[in-house]
Parts: C-alpha cells; sequence; structure tokens
C-alpha cells in the first residue's frame, strides 16, 4: 500500500517519506488542485478541473460532490467529484489500490461498516442526501445494490441466497404461519429465483440443484449467484466491483452482456481491471490514478481514443499500471 | 547437509533387501514389545508367567495377529485391497515373525515374562546398533543429516543424565559425597554431557541409534538381570507409597519400545527428512494408540465394575427390540444402498463393508424374530457380587430377551420420531406432478383451517380445563370431533389407494397421474390426525365406538395403507424405465414411508395422551407399560427391601439439572457473545468481560456451590431445591458457552455480514440468519464440553442440592407446574424440592459405606458414564447437522 504514495516517480516506499508527504498531502487538498503523487512510471502533471467535469443531458442518477476517504491516516479518496446519469454503465478504471473499491463502497455507504473509515462530502441519489445522519440504510441499500469484489455466496442452498434478500425484506412468506393461513409464497419465491438466475446467466448450470449449497459452485459460478442474489432485491442502482475477475471467457461475456442488457432499466456502476471490458461496455469511464484521485472521466470513447491527461493516456496504452 | 539437490537418489525404490526386512523386523518387534507392554500394565498376563503360560500367551497374540494379517493378505492377493506399500508388508510379515520368535523363545527358555521382555529389549538395542553402524560405514546405502539434531541431544542428555545418576547413586560401596558435591549429580551430569556430545557429534545414522541403543539396553538388562525383578519393591524415605517391579517394568518396556520404534523407523525409512517423518509417525501414533487405550480402560473399568447390577433382571420383548432396532435397519439399508466405487476401483471389498452393518442388524433382526416365532424367550444368566452385612453375597440374575409383543408407547414414539423425521428429509417435494384434481384443492385450503380450528380448541380447554363447572364438554367434544377427524384422515388416506388400484393405465402410470392425491392425502391425514389427538390429550376425551378406539385403529389402518402404497410406488418404479417417472415414483416411496413412520408414532401418542393403557390387536399392543423391564433404571430404590432396587430418581434428576442448566445458560449466554461480538465496541470493554469470563470458568466449581448454598438457597424457599442445583450449574456452564459461541462467532466472516448489509438487510436479522447459523457448530461444540463438565459435577451438588442415596421417587418437573391466579401465575413446586442426582449418589454411597451399596455405587457411575455419553452422542449428532446445513457435502 506504500506505492502511491512517493514525492518523485521512483518507488520510493519508506515509511519515513510515507509519514511526510502524507502530512504535506493534507495541507495540500484544501489548496489548489495540485498533484505530485505518482507510481513508478507515471510521469508527473497537474490534475485540471475540466478533466472531470462531464456533461450529459439525463438527469444524474448519483451525483458526488468533494468525496473525500480516509483511512485512519491513509487519505485513500481524494475530493471526487462526479455525476453518474441514469440507466447507464459507468465504468472505473485505475491501477490497483488507488480507491476504486473504496470510491464504490462510499456509494451504498458501505465504507460506515469499516471503522477505521472516515468520510466527508456528499453523495446525492435523485438529489437525496444519502450521508444524511437520518438516512434509512435498508432502503439505501434495497436501492442500491452491491456485487463484491470476491464471491460471498451465504452458507446456504442455492434457493435460500437468492430469497435471502426478498424474504428478510418481507416479500416473500414461507414460514410455519404463513403455510398455515395458506399464504405460503413458494410459487412466487421459484419465480423469483428462476429469474434471478436466468438473468444471470446461471439458471442452466444449477436448475436440477438449487437445494444444494452454494459453497459448493465453482468461483464464477459463485460469482454469478452473488449477482443473481443482488438482482433479486431488484435494485435501481448495481455496484459492481470487479464482477468478471474470476470468470472464464464465455462466462465473462455473459456478463457483460448481462450489464449491458442490465443498463436498460437500472444504473450500473462497474469496477474493472480489463480495458477491453470498460471500452466494450460501458457508457462513460472514470479513470481514477495512485493516490486516490479522479482524473479524467468523460464518455468511454473520448477516454479511450483521445484522453485528455497524458498520465490517462499512458495507463490506457499500458505504460504503467 | 547437502550442496544443491542432490538427485542421486531414485525416485522410487521398491527394490528392498536384508537391511530393509531387518528394520521392519526391529519395528514390529518394538510394537510388539509395547502391546504386551500395555497388556501388562492392565494385569492381563502376569510379569512372572512362564513355560506353557507364556507358551500360550504368545499362542494367542500370534492368532490374532495372524488373523488379521491374513484376512488383508488374501484381499490384497485376490486385489480388492491391494496393499502395495513395501513398509506395511514388511511391517506385518515382521509382526508374524516376532511373534513367532516370541512363542518359541517362550517354549525354548525357562524365563519369566519379565525377563523375556528384557532380552527383547536388548535384542532391539543390538539391532539398532547393528543399523546404526551399517549405516555408518556403508554396508547399507543411507541418506543421513550432518546430526541428529539438537532437540534429539536435549532429550537424550536429559535421559542420559536421568540414568547416570540412578546407576552412581545405586552403585553400592560408592561415597556418596567428594568434595560437598553429591556423587550422583556429577554422575548424571557426566552421562548427559555424554549423551549430548553421542547425540549431536556423529552423523544422524549414529546419533540416533546409538544413543537409544544405549538406553534401551540398560532399561532391557536392569529387567534381564532382574536388578528390578517382579518381586522389586522401593519406598522412598520421602514417600508414603512405593514403586514395585509390578508397575516399573511395564513403564520400562513401554519407554523403552517406544524409543526402539522411533529409532528403528528411522533406519528403516534412510535416516535424513524421510527417516525424521517415518520415526515421528511412529512415536506419536504408539502415544496417541496409548492414550486411547487408557482412556478406553477407564470406561472399561467402570463399566465392568457396574454392568451387574446396571442390567440386573433386564428383560425386553423380541417386538420391542425390533422397534428399537428399526431406525438402525433403516440406516444401514442407506449405507448398504450408497454407490460402492466404479467396478475397477475395488467396488467388491467396498461393497462387503457397505453390506456388512445391515447383515449384522438384519441377522440380529431375524433373531429377535425367532423368538417371537418360536416363543423361547433368550437368556444370559450370570452372577455379581453385593455386600450384605459385609460380607459378600452372589446374586443370580440373568439378561433376558421375551417373545412378548407388547411395545411401550415411548419406545413407538422415539423410532417413529425418528424415522419420521429420516424419511421427511430425505423426501423432496411432488409439487407440480401428476394431475391436479379439482376437488383437491379445497380439501388443501380447508384442511389447515381444520387443524389451526382443532389447536385452538386445545388451547380453550388448557385454559379453562375439560370440564368447567362440572360440565364435561371435553370428552363430549373431544368424543363428536375426533372420531369425526379419524374418519376423515381414513377417507383421505384410502383415496389415494382407491385410485392407485383403479382407473386405466399401468401401475405406474397411475401412480404418477395421483401423486397429488398421495401428497395431500397422506400429509393431510398425519397432520389432521395429529390435532386430533392433541385435542384428545386437552379435552381428556378417549372415544370409544363399541370395542374399537376409533383413532389408533385409524392411525394403524392408516399406517398399512401407507406401507401398501409404498409397496405399490416401489415395484411400479421398478417397472419403468422413464427417468422423470422413476424420480417421481421414488419420491412417492420415500412419501409413503414417512407417512407411515409418522401414523405409527401416531398410535403411541394416542397411548401417551389417552387414560388408555394399552392400544391392542390381538396380542401386538402398545402399552403405557412394555415389555421392557429394567428394575435398576426404571425403579427407584426399594426401602429395606432385599431385591436391589434401582437409581431411577438420580437418572432422572441429573437429566432435569443438566436440561435445566442448559436451557438457561445456553440462551443467556449466546446473547451475551453476540452482543459482545456484534454490537459492543471492541475495546477495554470487552476486554475486561473476556478475562472475567475466562477467569470464571477457572473458578473452582465448589465456589460455585458455596455461592449456591449462600446465595441463591435463602432466596429460592430456604431448601436444598433442584432449582438451586439447575441455576448454580448454569452459572458454571455459562462463561464456556460465552467463551465458545463469542470464538464461533468471531469466525464467521465479515463477507457475509458484508454481503447481507449490502442487500439492505438489517443488523439483528442478518445475526440471527446468518451468522448464527454459521457459528452453530461452535457453539454446539462449546455446549457440548460444557455439558459434559456439570453433569459429573458433584461437590457444588451435594451443598445444594444435598446427596440423597436412596430415593423412592423420582422428581416429576413436568407433572408440577401448576398455574395459579396471582402472580408468578405458574409454580412448580418439583423444582423446590430436592432431587437425587447420579454424581451426588454416587459420592453419597462411598462414602456412606452401607452394606450391599458399592456395587450400586459402581452401577450409579456406570450409568452415569452412560447418560454423559448420551447427552454427548446428542450434542455430536445437533453439530454433524448444523455443519451438514452449512458445508457443502
Ligand atoms: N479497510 C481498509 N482499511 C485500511 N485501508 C484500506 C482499507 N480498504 C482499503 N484501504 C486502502 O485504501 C486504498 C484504496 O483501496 P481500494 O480497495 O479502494 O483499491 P482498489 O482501487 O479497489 O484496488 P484493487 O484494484 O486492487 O481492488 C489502498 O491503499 C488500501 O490499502
Ligand atoms: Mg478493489
Amino acid at each position: 500500500m506504500n506505492n502511491q504514495i512517493g514525492d518523485t516517480d521512483t518507488d520510493t516506499d519508506t515509511n519515513v517519506s510515507t509519514d511526510t508527504s502524507t502530512d504535506s498531502q493534507l495541507g495540500a487538498t484544501t489548496g489548489v488542485e495540485t498533484s505530485t503523487t505518482t507510481t513508478a512510471g507515471e510521469s508527473e502533471e497537474q490534475i485540471r478541473d475540466e478533466w472531470t467535469d462531464y456533461r450529459f443531458d439525463s438527469p444524474a442518477k448519483l451525483s458526488v460532490e468533494d468525496l473525500n476517504v480516509w483511512y485512519g491516516d491513509d487519505h485513500a479518496l481524494k475530493d471526487v467529484s462526479m455525476e453518474i446519469p441514469e440507466e447507464s454503465v459507468t465504468a472505473l478504471i485505475g491501477p490497483s489500490g488507488c480507491g476504486k473499491s473504496t470510491y464504490l463502497r462510499c456509494l451504498n455507504r458501505m465504507n460506515d461498516r469499516i471503522k477505521a473509515a472516515r468520510i466527508d462530502g456528499s453523495v446525492e441519489l435523485d438529489g437525496m442526501e444519502i450521508y444524511d445522519p437520518n438516512t434509512n440504510l435498508v432502503e439505501l441499500r434495497k436501492r442500491i445494490g452491491m456485487v463484491f469484489q470476491s464471491p460471498n455466496p451465504f452458507p446456504k442452498s442455492i434457493r435460500d441466497n437468492i430469497s435471502y434478500g426478498p424474504r428478510k425484506h418481507g416479500e416473500i412468506n414461507k414460514g410455519l404461519l404463513a403455510r398455515l393461513f395458506g399464504r405460503d409464497d413458494s410459487e412466487k419465491e421459484a419465480e423469483l429465483v428462476e429469474r434471478s438466475l436466468r438473468q444471470a446467466a446461471l439458471w442452466d448450470e444449477v436448475n436440477d440443484r438449487l437445494d444444494d449449497n452454494a459453497l459448493g459452485l465453482s468461483g464464477g459460478q459463485q460469482q454469478r449467484l452473488c449477482i443473481a442474489r443482488c438482482l433479486a432485491v431488484d435494485p435501481e442502482v448495481i455496484l459492481m466491483d470487479e464482477p468478471a475477475s474470476a470468470l472464464d471467457p464465455i462466462a465473462t461475456s455473459k456478463i457483460e452482456d448481462l450489464v449491458t442488457d442490465l443498463a436498460e432499466d437500472y444504473t450500473v456502476v462497474i469496477v474493472t481491471h480489463n480495458m477491453q471490458q470498460a471500452a466494450r461496455i460501458s457508457d462513460q469511464t472514470a479513470v481514477f490514478l495512485t493516490g486516490g484521485e479522479l482524473v479524467e472521466y468523460d464518455d468511454t470513447d473520448k477516454i479511450f481514443e483521445n484522453p485528455e491527461s497524458q498520465r490517462v493516456e499512458d495507463y490506457i496504452t499500458g505504460k504503467f499500471g | 547437509m547437502s550442496e544443491g539437490y542432490a538427485h542421486e537418489n531414485e525416485l522410487v525404490s521398491a527394490e528392498s533387501n536384508l537391511y530393509d526386512r531387518a528394520m521392519d523386523v526391529g519395528i514390529a518387534l518394538s510394537i510388539t514389545t509395547f502391546v504386551v507392554g500395555m497388556i501388562t500394565f492392565a494385569d492381563g498376563v502376569s510379569l512372572a508367567a512362564t513355560g506353557m503360560e507364556l507358551v500360550t500367551f504368545f499362542g494367542i497374540l500370534l492368532g490374532v495377529v495372524a488373523g488379521g494379517v491374513g484376512i488383508v493378505a488374501v484381499f490384497s492377493y485376490t486385489n480388492v485391497v491391494p496393499i502395495t506399500s513395501q513398509r506395511v508388508r514388511g511391517v506385518a510379515l515382521g509382526l508374524l515373525v516376532s511373534l513367532v520368535g516370541l512363542a518359541v523363545a517362550a517354549a525354548a527358555l525357562p524365563v519369566s515374562l519379565a525377563t523375556m521382555l528384557g532380552l527383547v529389549m536388548i535384542v532391539e538395542a543390538g539391532l539398532l546398533v547393528a543399523a546404526g553402524a551399517g549405516s555408518r560405514f556403508g554396508f547399507v546405502e543411507t541418506d543421513p543429516s550432518m546430526s541428529a539434531g539438537l532437540l534429539a541431544g536435549i532429550v537424550f542428555g536429559l535421559l542420559g543424565a536421568a540414568i547416570g545418576a540412578v546407576i552412581v547413586a545405586s552403585f553400592p560401596g560408592v561415597p556418596g559425597v567428594i568434595a560437598g558435591v553429591p556423587l550422583w549429580a556429577l554422575g548424571g551430569l557426566l552421562f548427559g554431557v555424554g549423551f549430548v556430545v553421542l547425540t549431536v557429534s556423529p552423523r544422524e545414522d549414529i546419533g540416533s541409534t546409538v544413543p537409544p541403543a544405549l538406553i534401551i539396553g540398560i532399561l532391557g538388562a536392569t529387567i534381564a538381570t532382574a536388578v528390578i525383578g517382579v518381586g522389586w519393591q522401593w519406598t522412598p524415605e520421602n514417600l508414603s507409597g512405593g514403586f514395585t517391579g509390578g508397575s516399573v517394568i511395564p513403564v520400562f518396556v513401554l519407554f523403552g519400545s517406544l524409543l526402539s520404534s522411533w529409532s528403528a523407523a528411522k533406519c528403516r525409512a534412510d535416516f535424513g527428512a524421510r527417516g525424521r517423518q517415518y520415526g515421528a509417525f511412529f512415536v506419536i501414533n504408539l502415544n496417541a494408540f496409548l492414550m486411547v487405550a487408557i482412556m478406553a480402560a477407564i470406561v472399561v473399568f467402570v463399566a465392568v465394575k457396574g454392568i451387574g447390577w446396571a442390567f440386573h433382571d433386564f428383560s425386553i420383548g423380541a417386538l420391542s427390540l425390533l422397534v428399537v432396532l428399526a431406525p438402525l435397519l433403516v440406516l444401514t439399508v442407506q449405507r448398504a444402498r450408497a454407490p460402492a466405487g466404479t467396478d475397477e476401483w475395488h467396488s467388491a471389498a467396498r461393497q462387503f463393508f457397505r453390506v456388512l452393518p445391515l447383515a449384522a442388524v438384519g441377522s440380529f433382526a431375524a433373531m429377535l424374530l425367532g423368538i417371537i416365532v418360536t416363543g423361547t424367550p433368550f437368556e444370559i444368566p450370570y452372577q455379581y457380587a453385593i455386600l450384605v452385612d459385609r460380607s459378600t453375597v452372589m446374586l443370580d440374575t440373568a439378561f433376558r430377551v421375551t417373545p412378548s409383543l407388547a411395545v411401550g408407547n415411548l419406545l413407538v414414539i422415539v423410532s417413529g420420531t425418528l424415522l419420521f423425521t429420516y424419511f421427511l428429509r430425505r423426501y423432496g417435494s411432488l409439487r407440480d406432478v401428476g394431475i391436479e384434481y379439482e376437488r383437491l384443492s379445497p380439501v388443501r385450503q380447508a384442511v389447515p383451517a381444520v387443524i389451526g380450528l382443532l389447536v385452538l380448541l386445545s388451547l380453550v380447554f388448557v385454559g379453562i380445563g375439560p370440564a368447567p363447572g362440572g360440565i364435561p364438554i371435553g370428552p363430549t367434544v373431544g368424543l363428536g370431533l375426533a372420531t369425526l377427524g379419524a374418519i376423515v384422515v381414513a377417507a383421505l388416506v384410502l383415496a389415494p389407494l382407491g385410485a392407485l388400484l383403479t382407473g386405466e393405465g399401468s401401475l405406474a402410470e397411475r401412480a404418477h397421474e395421483n401423486a397429488q392425491l398421495l401428497n395431500v392425502g397422506l400429509f393431510s391425514g398425519v397432520a389432521l390426525l395429529f390435532a386430533v389427538i392433541v385435542l384428545e390429550w386437552t379435552a381428556v376425551s378417549n372415544p370409544q365406538l363399541g370395542p374399537l378406539a376409533p383413532v389408533p385403529t385409524v392411525a394403524l389402518l392408516a399406517a398399512l395403507v401407507s406401507i401398501c402404497l409404498a409397496a405399490f410406488a416401489a415395484r411400479a418404479r421398478r417397472s419403468t424405465d422413464d427417468t422423470l417417472r422413476h424420480r417421481v415414483l421414488g419420491e412417492e416411496v420415500t412419501l409413503a414411508l414417512t407417512a407411515a413412520a409418522g401414523f405409527v408414532t401416531l398410535i403411541g401418542l394416542h397411548v401417551a395422551a389417552t387414560s388408555e393403557t394399552a392400544f391392542a390387536v390381538g396380542p401386538v399392543e402398545v402399552a403405557i407399560h412394555g415389555s421392557l423391564s429394567w428394575p435398576t433404571v426404571l425403579q427407584g430404590a426399594i426401602p429395606l427391601g432385599q431385591a436391589p432396587g434401582g437409581i431411577y430418581p438420580a437418572i432422572v434428576g441429573t437429566i432435569w439439572i443438566v436440561i435445566g442448566a442448559s436451557l438457561f445458560a445456553v440462551p443467556l449466554g449466546l446473547g451475551a457473545a453476540v452482543f459482545l461480538t456484534e454490537y459492543a465496541e471492541q475495546g477495554r470493554f470487552t476486554e475486561v468481560v473476556e478475562t472475567a469470563t475466562n477467569a470464571l470458568w477457572s473458578t473452582p466449581s465448589i465456589v460455585f456451590g458455596l455461592f449456591g448454598a449462600a446465595f441463591l438457597i435463602p432466596r429460592l424457599g430456604n431448601s436444598l431445591s433442584l432449582l438451586a442445583a439447575q441455576l448454580t450449574l448454569a452459572f458454571m456452564l455459562l462463561p464456556l458457552v460465552v467463551i465458545t459461541s463469542r470464538e464461533a462467532i468471531k469466525s464467521v466472516p465479515d463477507e457475509y455480514r458484508d454481503a447481507s448489509a449490502a442487500l439492505g438487510v438489517d443488523r439483528w436479522t442478518t445475526i440471527r440468519s446468518v451468522v448464527i447459523p454459521a457459528a452453530m457448530p461452535g457453539v454446539v461444540t462449546g455446549v457440548i464440553l460444557g455439558v459434559g463438565r456439570i453433569a459429573g459435577e458433584t461437590a457444588p451438588l451435594i451443598l445444594v442440592l444435598g446427596s440423597e442415596i436412596n430415593a423412592t421417587n423420582a422428581i416429576d418437573v413436568l407433572g408440577g407446574f401448576a398455574f395459579t391466579t396471582s402472580p408468578p401465575f405458574i409454580t412448580n413446586e418439583a423444582l423446590l424440592n430436592s432431587s437425587a442426582a447420579l454424581p451426588t449418589q454416587v459420592w453419597g454411597i462411598i462414602t456412606a459405606g452401607v452394606s450391599g451399596s458399592t456395587s450400586k455405587g459402581w452401577a450409579t457411575a456406570f450409568m452415569l458414564l452412560v447418560v454423559v455419553l448420551s447427552f454427548y452422542a446428542v450434542g455430536i449428532i445437533a453439530r454433524t447437522y448444523f455443519r451438514r446445513k452449512i458445508n457443502y457435502e
């Protein structure tokens, strides 16, 4: 985690230099937009505001304003502002450790669950501030679903994994009382399970073993199960943290098709390390670079064909990262 | 040791030579002496045995080993379970060789077993030295390290020092002290240093053979030359007891053979890394074997002492035993049906071992049937000793299986419930299969409603009593409703049978089409009849139509019909090739068997719920008092009686104490653990609580007892009471439950919590539906350990419960509940009374020393063991269940 903080482009990672530079940066964040943080291979340059000033016609689903995140003393995300349009796919790319996951977690307040994290700034969903102290987290996370970087199915059956969310939200009743009073929602559950699994391109592989434990699935199947589980709650926004990193090319292309389809009804924000994937599926792309800064945010075509920032160009063409 | 990686060794060296064979024999000899050492330790054979006695002893050992090796060899030869490892073959052969050798030596030499063991140890030592030297001087090719290592050096140094000190100190005519230093200390130091040098400085092949050989040789020589013989005794000045040859020789033998097996194994695997691994393998395994043997010995010892009284006058009807056997039979059938691998892969042997348990249970069942058919009881008469007026009296008694056809309702309920759950769990679903008859859907809806009504009605009767104001409403209403219910159930169950027997198409087609009828009929039948029985119970009604009781009659009829349905479905299943239909019919068989088990259980429940004493069909009856007679376990003490009474009150007391303590401690402890782990800020506070909990767990039990006696008892009616005992033990159990639950909850991965939170599920629901289920196996483990501890806890119970030893009546906790009109609205006299308990009874009997009761004490101890182990078994089953649920198996 040390390599994102350093005064020069040589990869010095002693603790002493880390500490001093952190201090100086803390001071710098309030001042002008300057940056001196680079990784090995990155060239130095100043970030300009207009690089991240992306304009679009449709209404913004999420708008992030001056978001800062600290893990203890570690300033992981610096002054990020960006607006995410409705019913589109937004890709987040950047080198490892630059804060993509951190940023994603801020959007549904999953960072609240990390004790060391301190968040400052504003995130609005449909114009409502989600960092309001009175926010209903349950409702928020129902609306903004998330798929994690590593698959994390519950140690339950496949069916129970999918129906977990709706059942806990009271959408599906399968308890003893419900059965006794004839309000058993088994049918509804079966439909939901099938629909979600089909959406996540998993149905054909597991339809005959829905009662098996989900931990017995392969890594890629588990990830698709997690996507299905997220879809079962019917969110408005779906945050995906490298959902295809554990998948083979065929499953990956299924997920990509799925993401493209989802964009018709949902707003998808997806982190990926795969440039081609970002170029293929996303409508707009945000590039984070080392140090937790949003360097450039624009139409995907623009980012990949004609980026403003030299560092972004270097990153995209594979000079570092 | 090597410069880089030398690959001069062969990857596979299947070829073996004389050296390997010799070392295998050495290992086998060590194992043999180890086992003989254990046997002598347990007085299985006398150390002074000579001549014929000794030959017989070795002959028996040889027979056992030859049998085992022979069977495996036959399997191996016929390629069923091929044993291909040279080492295993070598050791097996070595076992035979060494036992033959020992038997021959016993016949040829006029020496005692002790001397012989000593000689064997000397031989082992010689073998080790020869092997070490052979390797060092290059006669055999091995792969030794530069040195045996510092750890071995320290161990042998310490051993050498001990031996040196003893030798010097026991040498006659040596001055005790030279220049103020005790000579034995000098000797010890000298020997110790010598051994360290001898172990560490030469190459590994010498360093790990010569020092152990010296030690083994010295130990062997002391035994062989009878320096420490059978009659040897040593009473140290500052110790009141003494050591005898009878106990020291086995220890020497065990220790020596452990050492020689290690060293020989190292030699056999050519020293180096492989040698260390093989040597460690033997030390660890023999050690584990010893531990297991010791624990088994304790159990066997108590059992042997107590089993005589415990099974005094035991007798049981053959049919009852069959009922008990039924769940086992089902389990063994399941095991036998499991696929036994592919054809090439030793399937014959697997099949054999899969079927073996079924064959055993089956032949036992056949034997029981034989008893029933021939009408001759099976008896094992035996004698056991009790003390009457300080003199031993032998009592004649017997263990009997009678041809009686009466079965206790409890047995029926337990066995039936087990089978019902088993089949229900195996049953998948029949949803959307077959024809959905139009008349079915009202039935589907009506049955739950009717059941709900019956339950409500039962609750009303619980509230107002069956005969409010002297008007027998309950019995009257019960008569009508129960009879009606029984008739409906009969109709529900007969409908699928009727549909199966009539109609078009083949049997399989009809069975497939009528799946819904079967599904609704059987499930509704079981549920409805259950509700009816609940009503019978609460309304205190037992309808009789002439000589017939409708409810159990219908239950029996339904059980028989279900079995018929299962048989038909099974037959139909055989005749079909269609995979889907095959599966559906399989489900139908399971469903019908589920229902059959359910209906049989309901017969037992009916007998338990009503005032009826038995439900009889011909000679077969389900009765409150079945054919099991087990005075020790089912009766109280008989005051001043000649015949020995039982310990039923103590068993019941212990069970209630454990249940009460667990009911109190487990939810509370789990709750505390959840709070501490999931809600409380991790920091100073949780640390303090954790330390306090750990300290509480290590608090001596007598302290808890004092607390109970001084704090609880004055507040709970001022007398020794069951409730005080339950609470005291609950406090003891609490910390362990907290500690283990906390660990279990902590080890649930955070990913699950994140995943749940990201779905918008609140924290408490997450804990309840994800965290706790995932932590459950760990929690159960803690409860098992804790229950094991409190079930046998004696000291605190003596203080809060007393130590009643001749209780005649068991405490009736369930019957003790009474409702009152003023707070606290529910009271339980029984809980506030003292009770007998197994551990306090053991203590009471042993300290009281009343005539005749030592054997009762042993029997009580034996039953205590059985009760604790049963709780253990229940816990392990629960844990397996939870584990299965969260693991993919
Ligand atoms: N829970 C945490 N506690 C402390 N520091 C953290 C935590 N999570 C992330 N960080 C730090 O924040 C920075 C950004 O991490 P983040 O996980 O957002 O990176 P990322 O861009 O998602 O990287 P990757 O592509 O490898 O997943 C890193 O320096 C990381 O060490
Ligand atoms: Mg990440």
